[in-house]
């Protein structure tokens, strides 16, 4: 918030905004046992309590799928409307692979392309759980499900590099659930970003597609760790774990596409940050302040082009 | 000694003239040779005169004639043959435009434009008349905005500086008023939100007139608002809230620093806006005082609109604190908020109470932006006894204000004023005091008298007055940076690292050849200009010119020993162009050394000859040629034994193998550190928990989760060994050790102690 005096900024102080997990919480979730949501919502609920983000100022909006139940592929164009009109709210966007890059693509690219300053996840599951078992455009190659009885045929899109590949891109990361302490300094870092930040979060589905990351669960040498001071740092413990590191610089685009076209390791990390791409939202604000007024006289202006003079005169 | 520079000698110590051998100056006829060729002003393209841009036109507030003329031609002059016709007939306009201002006074740039063009059109012939019209034409369409057109007089700083106030106090109003109109919105909102959801808002006959004739008859409104009443609404406003919107709204439209936000209507019964310019400190800090009641009102309504509409406000914390607010909680940076005080001041009317409100005003720290114009910076000459000194009003009180160190401080001669456009609309611009100390080159009003302001045009002599240094400018900006580096600019001067600016002095021999001598512009050469100093000159016919004779710039050099049976001159022209030498008293060498030392004291603020730097060089210097003459030394006494050259080969190695060693040995501390955990006590890798509720849903009492809702033994007693083990083995990320089973009668015991092995 911008103040206009000094004055606020103290008296702020006086209002005690302490606010803790549980103002984040509303219905208990009905997911799955060992559903990958459950690290991300904590993650996301951590990040709300640490950056004292008031709850009447923060703002999901989420499409459809196992994380969240909205208008399906749409829940981008409703942020951006949201953001346009009111830019002082942080806005998140919860969508899913099948939302993001099925029904909603078309939004999904004009979203990282218009780069409004919201903070985006992708909840990849690689599956349609929600509705029981179906392909989704991010599932693995040959998996069977409802609508693929012998196996799909399809290569998986990957939402990163497709990401990467649009030109006004400036932030890109990937996580994994099960290493909670990236998640929750990614999201972070997503956050404080300016500007869109889309991040992938790879999930597991206990229910229809047990087991297809317990390679990488259980053999932390198959995960790749991005560290850089304008991305991400790995703790010392976490670093323990995860050896296998990369020194990787945000802003190398051609290094990150790389990266993003691996699946074995898995990269985690920012792969691509670029703080000087302009927000849409910005250049956008009106120059000057809609009071009645002035709507009015714009209006009255608008109107007179009609106006039929009785006296024929026209002009004067 | 001869008799002739004894003659000359006797005079430069006593200002005794031998009757007939030295004339007093032929003044006014006689000026500084250096002042040759500007002898007149109107025919030569320079910062004069100066266009008051009206508006904002995005052009800045003021602009030459000469930067509007080039400007026209940069845009529709192609270079080469093609713009050449534009060229010619657009800078002949400029004289012509030059020449009428310098006439007849300041007027609107239409009019002089216009003018000028009459006269142009009024010079050639039918044949040429097309050309010049077209060209009149392109220049015209080139000329995009408007303005007052102003020479370089007595008036100038004033209408320029009062010009340029009024320009930034536009951009300040706009700030407050934008801040108040958009606090003004949102307050709205939120009377209107709440108006929405009060009954009167889903009457019938409300909700009928709201939908419109076009379909009233679709609808049955007593149902609609039946509906409406049992849906579940906002809160509704407290009414303490809504009282406390409407007199902040109230504040807002009662407010006096901006004018009236409604110019189409009729100010009513509202009270006139404020007036911002004063012509004394006095009156400006009068004015200030009245009004921090109302200030204090208006920022304690800003604050409390602000946590209103970040839904902050909370009554039992503020309510309190806001009862007590008064104007002795504003604080500087709420001044910034309101427009600027501009007074106008003249330094020939100085008086000490006056003088003691202005240091009250610049120590305020408070938006007061004062201009303090000097016509006479020399005073009047002191004979009788008195010695005399160059007693600099002006450049000593802004040096003055240099000592507050917050005040932004701008000194400039009015021929300098242009090209420090840029710091001035900075120093009008900046939230605290400003002082801005200016030479007009004019002649005083009143009764200070005449300084033969006549025959030397107030341009030619505000700029002498800066090149001699008796009037240097400078820029002193506190918001600049924290340092005298960043804050302290010189470079306002011509050629400021030196003590006199040199200039090549062309003249023509006896021989009728052109020669060139270089001649520095000293404090002797303004004081020169000034027929009240007439008597401290003697003008040197060429026969009786000597060797003991020497420039003014190398005499003020030598030392007292050196200077003996030496005397100081200067070059001067008189109206025919013929040059002089005219030899000075030594009372205004004593002047010249004192505007010198001053000088050299700006200068090292401006880290040009800085007396600490210097001396922390030197001590450096000393430093570093004494290490490298031992570095040298011992190089010398290493080269001896050329036969051990293998050995020191090898010392270098070792350091690097023992870090290996080093390097390796904590490698593997850290690998081991991980070993240590007991594996007997069950435990959780917290930080590496999922939140997926497995082990949660299993047995609550015995894992529950943290403040990061991750998960952690809460009690590992809470159940059975069973229940650990199946824990680890569900758990998606294999974080939970079980360690060893601690109720030993437990069923199926060595089977679960199997199990939980891969776990430990």
């Amino acid at each position: 918030m911008t103040m206009s005096t000094q004055l606020p900024h103290c008296l702020l102080g006086m209002f005690d905004d302490d606010f803790s997990l549980d103002d984040y919480k509303g219905a208990e979730p009905r997911w799955c046992v060992g559903c990958g949501d459950s690290a991300v919502l904590a993650a996301v609920q951590r990040l709300c309590r640490d950056e004292q983000l008031p709850p009447e100022k923060t703002v999901f909006v989420s499409g459809i799928g196992c994380s969240s139940h909205g208008l399906h592929g749409r829940a981008l164009p409703v942020a951006e409307g949201i953001k346009l009109h009111r830019p002082d709210l942080h806005v998140f966007v919860i969508t899913g692979d099948g939302d993001c890059c099925s029904i909603g693509t078309a939004h999904w690219i004009h979203a990282i392309r218009y780069n409004m300053d919201m903070t985006v996840l992708v909840l990849d599951n690689g599956i349609y759980g929600l509705t029981k078992n179906q392909v989704s455009p991010t599932s693995p190659l040959g998996m069977k499900s409802n609508t693929t009885p012998r196996g799909t045929n399809l290569e998986p899109i990957n939402p990163v590099s497709v990401t990467l590949g649009v030109r006004n891109a400036s932030f890109v990361a990937q996580a994994v659930d099960w290493i909670p302490e990236l998640v929750q300094n990614i999201v972070t870092a997503a956050f404080r970003h300016k500007g869109l930040s889309f991040v992938r979060v790879l999930q597991r589905c206990p229910e229809f597609l047990d087991g297809r990351y317990d390679p990488w669960v259980k053999d932390p040498g198959r995960m790749l760790l991005l560290n850089h001071k304008d991305g991400i740092q790995t703790s010392p413990s976490l670093a323990n774990v995860y050896r296998n590191q990369e020194e990787h610089d945000p802003s190398d685009r051609n290094r990150a596409r790389e990266i993003a076209s691996v699946s074995d390791p898995i990269p985690v990390g920012v792969l691509y940050r670029n703080q000087n791409v302009s927000c849409y939202e910005n250049p956008r604000g009106p120059d000057r302040l809609y009071t009645p007024d002035v709507v009015k006289g714009v209006l009255e202006n608008e109107l007179d082009r009609f106006t039929i003079h009785a006296s024929g005169g026209g002009d004067d | 000694m001869d008799s002739n520079l004894s003659a000359l000698t006797a005079f430069h110590l006593t200002g005794e003239r031998p009757s007939g051998a030295l004339d007093q100056l032929a003044q006014p006829n006689l000026r500084p040779a250096l002042f040759g060729p500007y002898r007149d002003l109107k025919k030569l393209r320079y910062d004069f005169p100066l266009v008051l841009v009206n508006g904002d036109s995005g052009a800045g507030f003021v602009r030459s004639l000469s930067d509007i003329v080039d400007g026209i031609l940069q845009d529709h002059a192609p270079e080469g043959v093609t713009g050449e016709r534009l060229r010619q007939h657009l800078l002949k306009l400029e004289t012509a435009a030059r020449t009428l201002v310098a006439d007849n006074g300041a007027r609107p740039l239409g009019e002089i434009w216009s003018d000028a063009e009459r006269k142009l059109q009024s010079e050639v012939d039918a044949a040429a008349r097309q050309k010049l019209d077209q060209s009149l034409r392109e220049a015209r369409d080139g000329l995009s905005f408007g303005g007052e057109v102003i020479d370089c007089d007595r008036d100038m700083p004033t209408r320029l500086i009062s010009h340029a106030w009024a320009a930034s106090q536009r951009v300040r109003a706009k700030g407050l008023s934008d801040k108040l109109d958009d606090l003004t919105l949102k307050l709205n909102d939120i009377l209107k939100t709440d108006a929405e959801h009060i009954e009167a808002a889903i009457e019938p006959e409300k909700l009928k007139r709201n939908v419109g004739k076009s379909f009233e008859g679709e609808f049955d409104f007593g149902v609609m608002s039946r509906l409406l009443q049992a849906a579940p609404g906002g809160d509704a406003l407290p009414e303490a809230r809504r009282r406390r919107i409407n007199s902040l709204l109230s504040v807002f439209k009662a407010q006096r620093f901006l004018p009236s936000a409604e110019p189409g209507r009729k100010a009513g019964r509202r009270k006139a806006p404020y007036a911002f310019a004063f012509d004394s400190c006095e009156a400006a800090l009068e004015a200030i005082q009245e009004r921090l009641p109302e200030m204090a009102k208006l920022v304690k309504a800003l604050a409390v609109a602000e946590l209103e509409i970040a839904n902050r406000y909370e009554p039992s914390k503020h309510d309190h604190f806001f009862r007590h607010f008064s104007h002795r909680q504003l604080h500087a940076e709420d001044f910034a908020l309101f427009p600027s005080y501009l007074v106008c001041l003249n330094g020939e009317n100085d008086n000490p109470a006056e003088r003691s409100m202005l240091w009250q005003a610049l120590s305020s720290g408070l938006p007061i932006k004062v201009l303090l114009q000097y016509d006479d910076v020399l005073g009047a000459d002191h004979h009788g006894g008195e010695r005399l000194s160059a007693d600099l009003k002006g450049p000593q009180l802004a040096a003055m204000a240099l000592g507050l160190g917050d005040v932004f401080v701008l000194q400039s001669s009015s021929a300098f004023l242009y090209r420090l456009r840029e710091s001035l609309g900075k120093g009008l611009a900046s939230d605290g005091p400003a002082l801005f100390s200016i030479y007009s080159g004019a002649s005083p009003g009143g009764a200070a008298g005449s300084n033969n302001s006549a025959a030397i045009a107030p341009y030619l002599k505000a700029a002498a007055a800066t090149e001699s240094r008796a009037f240097p400018g400078y820029v002193y900006d506190p918001q600049a940076g924290a340092d005298w580096a960043s804050r302290f600019h010189l470079e306002a001067n011509p050629q400021a690292e030196a003590d006199w600016p040199m200039r090549a002095l062309q003249y023509e021999d006896t021989g009728l050849q052109r020669d060139t001598t270089d001649t520095a512009f000293t404090f002797i050469d303004f004081a020169a200009c000034d027929e009240r100093y007439a008597s401290h000159f003697a003008q040197v016919p060429q026969s009786n010119w000597h060797d003991g004779m020497i420039p003014v710039q190398d005499f003020l050099n030598l030392d007292t020993d050196s200077a003996v049976a030496k005397v100081p001159y200067v070059w001067m022209i008189n109206e025919d162009d013929a040059l002089y030498r005219a030899i000075v008293e030594d009372s205004l060498i004593g002047a010249a050394r004192q505007c010198r030392d001053k000088w050299r004291s700006l200068q090292e603020f401006a880290g040009i000859n800085n007396s600490h730097a210097e001396a922390l060089l030197a001590r450096e210097r000393e430093v570093w040629q004494k290490e490298k003459e031992q570095e040298l030394e011992a190089l010398r006494g290493q080269a001896v034994p050329a036969g051990c050259g293998g050995e020191a080969q090898t010392t270098p190695t070792d350091p690097e193998a023992a870090t290996d060693s080093i390097g390796e040995a904590a490698g593997e501390a850290l690998e081991e550190a991980p070993e240590e955990k007991s594996s007997d006590e069950p435990y959780i890798e917290t930080p590496r928990c999922t939140t997926c509720n497995e082990c949660t849903e299993l047995n609550a009492r015995m894992f529950a989760y943290n403040d990061d809702e991750q998960a952690y033994i809460l009690d590992p007693e809470a159940g059975t060994y069973r229940e650990m083990v199946e824990a680890a083995e569900a758990c998606q990320v294999a974080i939970i050790h079980p360690g060893k089973p601690k109720n030993a009668s437990e069923p199926g015991l060595s089977d679960l102690v199997a199990r939980a092995e891969e776990f430990n």
